[in-house]
C-alpha cells in the first residue's frame, strides 16, 4: 500500500514519460539544454534515401508545385556540375528548402543534405526524425554554441552536397538578414564550389506564422547563379562577400532582368536587400516584401 | 554556471516537493500559491584544493606568511572545529585533514617540535578516537594521538586560563596550552553565516564561565537572527571577545567554505528541483524512500549517519580572523542567501535527521526543537520568513529517545524540567545552575563522550527567539505526547497541521516554505 500511494503522490502531475511541466514561476530558472546531438547518420542509408526520394516526388514536390506557381531559372548554370557542392540561399518561408530540392537537376539533387537549426528543428524527437527523415536534414548550431560539433565537413567530404541558409533563421519581414560566415567558410576551407540561389515571392506565399501556402497559387521563383569557386588565398570573409553580391543580384533579377541586374551590380547599385530604404519597424517594410510578384518574369532585354 | 536560489510559487503544474522529516523523507504536495525557498545551485568545488591551502597559506590576509610565523623552540597550538560541522559530516580526506597537513610541514621544515593539535568542542562531547582520525587523517593521527592530539575539556580548571574581562565585564576563560602559545593556528569550516571568525577560539577554547555570557536567553533573543553577524547580539558578543583576545594572542585563521553538494549521487534527487527530476531520480527516489520505510529503525540510522557528503571546497582563506571571515561571509552567503519578497502567516520546515549535536547519535527531541526552532528558524537575514504570531509547522516525527551516553543531561532535562516548565527564562533562572555544576554531568562530560551538563538549556535557549516569534508550532508527524511535553502541537497530515494553523492566523493563509537541505539562508525583504 505505502508503495502504491508513493507512487501516486510521485506521478501526480507528471505525464507518461515522468516528466513533470515547469511551475511557471521556475520557467525563469531553467537550466540551460544539456549537451544534446541527434544521430542523423540513418537518414543518409541507402534504405532512408528510397523512402526520402519517394516521399519528395511523391508528396512534397506535388504538393509544393499544386499550392504555389513555381518558376525556375538558371538551372542550365549547374549543368555540368558535380558535387559535392555548397548551395546557399536566401531564406524567408519553409517553402524554401521544398522548392529548391523539388528543382534541382537529378544529378544534384539527390545527394544533399540540408542544415536545419538544432535548437528548431531538434529539439523534439518526432520533429527531428521527419524533417531528418524528409529533408536530409543535419543539426546545425546557430547560436555560437560549442555544444555540437558540426557534420558539414564531414558530409562534403563524404560527397554529399550542402544545403545552408547563411542568414541563420528565416526572415522576420520578408528582407534579408547579413550573412553569416560559415558558409563562405566551410567553402573556402573544403575547397569546394557554391551555387548562389535567389528565392523570391516565398515570403508572400507563406510567411512566418503560416502553416500552409496563402490561397490562390502565388507565383514564387527559384533562380540558381553561377556557381562561385573559391580562389587561391581567398578569404572566408571575401568569398561571403562575393556570395552576397551573387544573391543580391539574383534578388534584383527579379525586378531588373538579368543583363540589368547585371549593368546594376557593375555599376555598384546593388547591395543585399536588407529593405534599409524602409524604417525598421515600419509596417511598409512587411507591406513591400509581401507584394505578390508580377504575373511573370520580366522580358529580356533586348526586347525593348 | 550554478543557477542562483529562488522563489517558486506553488502552481497546478508544480509536482509534489521533498521534505525531510527525520531518519526519513516524502513527497507533499503544497496549497496552491505557497511560495518555496529553494538555496541557489551548488557552486562549483575549487579544483586544485591543495594548491589553494598553499597559496592561502602563502598569502594570508592582514598577516605574514604562515612560514615566516613558524619558527623553532616555538609553542605552537593547532585547533580545529570539532565533528559538529559540516553537516553531513564530508566525505574523507576532511578539509581540515588536508589543512593541517600542510600547515603541519611548515611547522617540520621551520623545526618546530612543540606542537599540540586540539578539537575546539568546547561544551560539546568529546570525540572519539576514530572520530578525530577521521576529522585529521591517518598521519596526523598517528604523529600526534593521544598525548598531542586531544580534545578540549572546558571542565579542566588547571588547563583553563582567564584572559580577561570585555568591557562589557565578560570573563573570557580560555584554553590555557593555546593561551601560552606562540601562535594559534585555527583550521575551521564554515557551513553556515553564524560559524568561525570570532567565534572559533572564544567559543571553541571556551568554559562555561565564558561561554554563560552569549548563550544565555537574552542574547539569543537579541540575535535577529544568528545567522547574521552584524544583527545578531550573539556576535556582537564574540567580537567583543574576540578582539581581547587579539590583543593578547597571535590567532593565525584559515577559513574554508564548501558548496551545497549535500547528498552523494545515489540520494542525488534530493539535491535537484522536483520538476526537474528524471526518471532515473524519481526510480531513486521510490527505492531508497521503500528501503528506508522498511529498514528497521537502528539499521535506518546507521546508514544515514554513515552518508558522507561530498562536498566541493568553495574557499579557502587564511590570515588574520577578522579579514579572513570577510572573505568567509561572502563566499557561505554566495551559497545560500536566496532574496523572499516578505513573511508569510506559516512558515514549513523539513527537518533532517542530523543537527549539530547528534553526529553518530540520536537527534533526541530537545535537539529537534533545537534545529527546528533554533537553526532553521534563525536561516534568516532581515526578518524571519513567517510574520510574528505566525505559525511554524516542521516535519519530524519527534521521537522519545536518547542516546544516554551522548545525552545524559538531556534526559534529566526532559523529564524533570520540561515537565514543569518550558519557559527559557524561567529555566535559566532555575535550573541552568544545577545544569551547569551538576558534578556527575562534569565528569561524563570529562571522562565519558556526554555533552556538558547545561548543552540541553542552551540547546532550549537556541530556540527562545522563535518561541516569543511564533504564534504556535506544529510537528507533522510529531509524537503527541513529546510535541506536547515540549510545548508544541502535533498533527498527522499536512492538511491537518493548515487546519490548526489557521486558528490562529486565519482562512487563507499564505505561507512560506523553507527547501532545505541542502542549507538555503532567507533575506527576507
Amino acid at each position: 500500500m505505502g508503495l502504491m500511494k508513493d507512487i501516486r503522490v510521485l506521478t501526480g502531475g507528471r505525464d507518461w514519460r515522468g516528466r513533470s511541466r515547469t511551475p511557471r514561476s521556475a520557467v525563469a530558472h531553467e537550466p540551460p539544454e544539456p549537451p544534446r546531438e541527434f544521430p542523423t547518420g540513418w537518414a543518409r542509408t541507402p534504405a532512408a534515401q528510397k523512402a526520402r526520394r519517394a516521399l519528395q516526388r511523391g508528396v512534397l514536390t506535388p504538393l509544393t508545385w499544386t499550392q504555389t506557381r513555381p518558376e525556375i531559372q538558371g538551372r542550365d548554370r549547374l549543368a555540368g556540375l558535380k558535387g559535392p557542392v555548397v548551395f546557399v540561399a536566401n531564406h524567408s518561408s519553409h517553402l524554401d528548402t521544398p522548392l529548391i530540392l523539388g528543382s534541382l537537376p537529378r544529378h544534384l539533387g539527390e545527394r544533399v543534405a540540408v542544415g536545419a537549426a538544432a535548437d528548431y528543428f531538434f529539439d523534439a524527437r518526432v520533429r527531428a526524425v521527419v524533417t531528418a527523415l524528409i529533408f536530409n536534414a543535419f543539426p546545425v548550431e546557430r547560436h555560437r554554441s560549442r555544444r555540437l560539433r558540426s557534420l558539414a565537413p564531414l558530409l562534403l567530404a563524404r560527397g554529399w552536397s550542402l544545403l545552408l541558409f547563411p542568414e541563420g533563421t528565416r526572415s522576420e519581414d520578408g528582407w534579408m538578414s547579413p550573412l553569416r560566415l560559415g558558409a563562405a567558410h566551410l567553402c573556402v576551407t573544403q575547397g569546394v564550389p557554391m551555387v548562389p540561389i535567389g528565392l523570391r515571392g516565398t515570403y508572400a506565399a507563406m510567411p512566418r506564422g503560416r502553416n500552409w501556402p496563402v490561397p490562390g497559387r502565388a507565383r514564387v521563383v527559384v533562380r540558381y547563379g553561377t556557381p562561385l569557386r573559391p580562389q587561391a588565398g581567398e578569404g572566408a570573409r571575401a568569398f561571403n562577400a562575393r556570395m552576397a553580391d551573387s544573391i543580391a543580384q539574383l534578388w534584383a533579377e527579379e525586378e531588373m532582368g538579368w543583363y540589368g541586374s547585371l549593368r546594376a551590380q557593375a555599376k555598384g547599385e546593388l547591395a543585399l536587400p536588407t529593405g534599409q530604404q524602409l524604417p525598421a519597424g515600419s509596417w511598409r517594410r512587411t507591406w513591400e516584401s509581401t507584394r505578390p510578384l508580377g504575373a511573370s518574369a520580366p522580358k529580356p532585354a533586348w526586347d525593348d | 554556471m550554478s543557477r542562483p536560489g529562488f522563489v517558486l510559487e506553488v502552481d497546478e503544474r508544480t509536482p509534489a516537493l521533498l521534505m525531510h522529516e527525520g531518519e526519513g523523507f516524502r513527497l507533499e504536495k503544497l496549497p496552491l500559491g505557497s511560495r518555496v525557498i529553494y538555496p541557489p545551485e551548488s557552486l562549483p568545488g575549487l579544483r586544485d584544493v591543495d594548491g589553494e591551502i598553499r597559496r592561502a597559506l602563502d598569502n594570508p590576509l592582514g598577516r605574514e606568511p604562515l612560514r615566516e610565523l613558524l619558527f623553532a623552540g616555538m609553542k605552537l597550538t593547532i585547533v580545529f572545529d570539532d565533528l559538529s560541522i559540516p553537516l553531513p559530516p564530508m566525505r574523507t580526506p576532511d578539509i581540515r585533514q588536508r589543512v593541517i597537513e600542510q600547515v603541519l610541514e611548515l611547522a617540520a621544515a621551520k623545526g618546530v617540535d612543540d606542537v599540540e593539535l586540539i578539537a575546539g568542542n568546547a561544551l560539546h562531547r568529546r570525540m572519539t578516537p576514530a572520530e578525530l582520525k577521521r576529522t585529521v587523517g591517518e598521519r596526523v593521527y598517528r604523529s600526534f594521538f593521544p598525548r598531542h592530539l586531544r580534545n578540549h575539556d572546558a571542565e579542566d580548571k588547571a588547563n583553563l586560563t582567564e584572559i580577561g574581562h570585555t568591557k562589557h565585564g565578560e570573563v573570557v576563560e580560555i584554553n590555557r596550552r593555546a593561551a601560552e602559545s606562540d601562535l594559534i593556528v585555527y583550521v575551521n569550516v564554515s557551513l553556515t553565516a553564524m560559524s568561525g571568525g570570532p567565534k572559533s577560539v572564544s567559543v571553541g577554547l571556551a568554559s562555561y564561565r565564558s561561554l554563560k555570557h552569549h548563550h544565555n536567553v537574552h542574547t539569543l533573543r537579541h540575535s535577529r537572527s544568528f545567522n547574521d553577524p552584524p544583527n545578531s547580539a550573539m556576535h556582537h558578543s564574540y567580537d567583543r571577545m574576540s578582539g581581547l583576545l587579539g590583543d593578547n594572542l597571535k590567532i593565525f585563521q584559515i577559513e574554508t567554505t564548501v558548496n551545497n553538494d549535500t547528498f552523494p549521487t545515489q540520494l542525488g534527487f534530493l539535491n535537484k528541483r522536483e520538476w526537474e527530476w528524471t526518471l532515473k531520480d524519481q526510480a531513486a527516489y521510490l527505492a531508497v524512500k521503500r528501503a528506508n520505510d522498511l529498514a528497521p529503525p537502528k539499521r535506518r540510522r546507521q546508514i544515514w549517519h554513515k552518508t558522507a557528503s561530498p562536498y566541493g571546497i568553495t574557499s579557502v582563506t587564511a590570515g588574520d580572523p577578522i579579514a579572513v571571515h570577510e572573505v568567509t561571509m561572502r563566499n557561505v552567503l554566495r551559497q545560500q542567501l536566496t532574496e523572499v519578497d516578505g513573511p508569510a502567516d506559516i512558515g514549513i520546515w523539513g527537518l533532517p535527521y542530523i543537527c549539530p549535536y547528534n553526529v553518530n547519535s540520536i537527534m533526541n527531541p530537545i535537539l529537534v526543537m533545537s534545529l527546528g526552532l533554533g537553526y532553521f528558524f534563525n536561516l534568516y537575514r532581515n526578518q524571519p520568513i513567517v510574520r510574528p504570531g505566525g505559525v511554524a509547522i516542521y516535519y519530524h516525527p519527534v521521537r522519545n529517545e536518547f542516546h544516554p551516553v551522548h545525552h545524559p543531561s538531556y534526559i534529566d532535562f526532559f523529564e524533570e524540567v520540561l515537565a514543569e516548565t518550558t519557559d527559557p527564562v524561567a529555566i535559566e533562572t532555575k535550573f541552568e545552575e544545577q545544569f551547569a555544576t551538576d558534578p556527575w554531568y562534569i565528569h561524563l562530560y570529562r571522562n565519558s563522550y556526554a555533552y556538558h551538563g547545561v548543552h540541553p538549556l542552551y540547546m532550549w535557549y537556541w530556540g527562545a527567539h522563535a518561541m516569543e516569534h511564533l504564534g504556535d508550532v506544529i510537528f507533522v508527524g510529531g509524537d503527541r505526547k513529546t510535541t506536547e511535553r515540549m510545548g508544541f502541537r502535533s498533527a498527522s497530515t499536512l492538511d491537518d497541521a493548515l487546519a490548526m494553523a489557521r486558528e490562529r492566523v486565519g482562512g487563507s493563509p499564505t505561507i512560506n516554505y523553507l527547501h532545505a537541505p541542502p542549507l538555503t539562508m532567507a533575506d527576507v525583504r
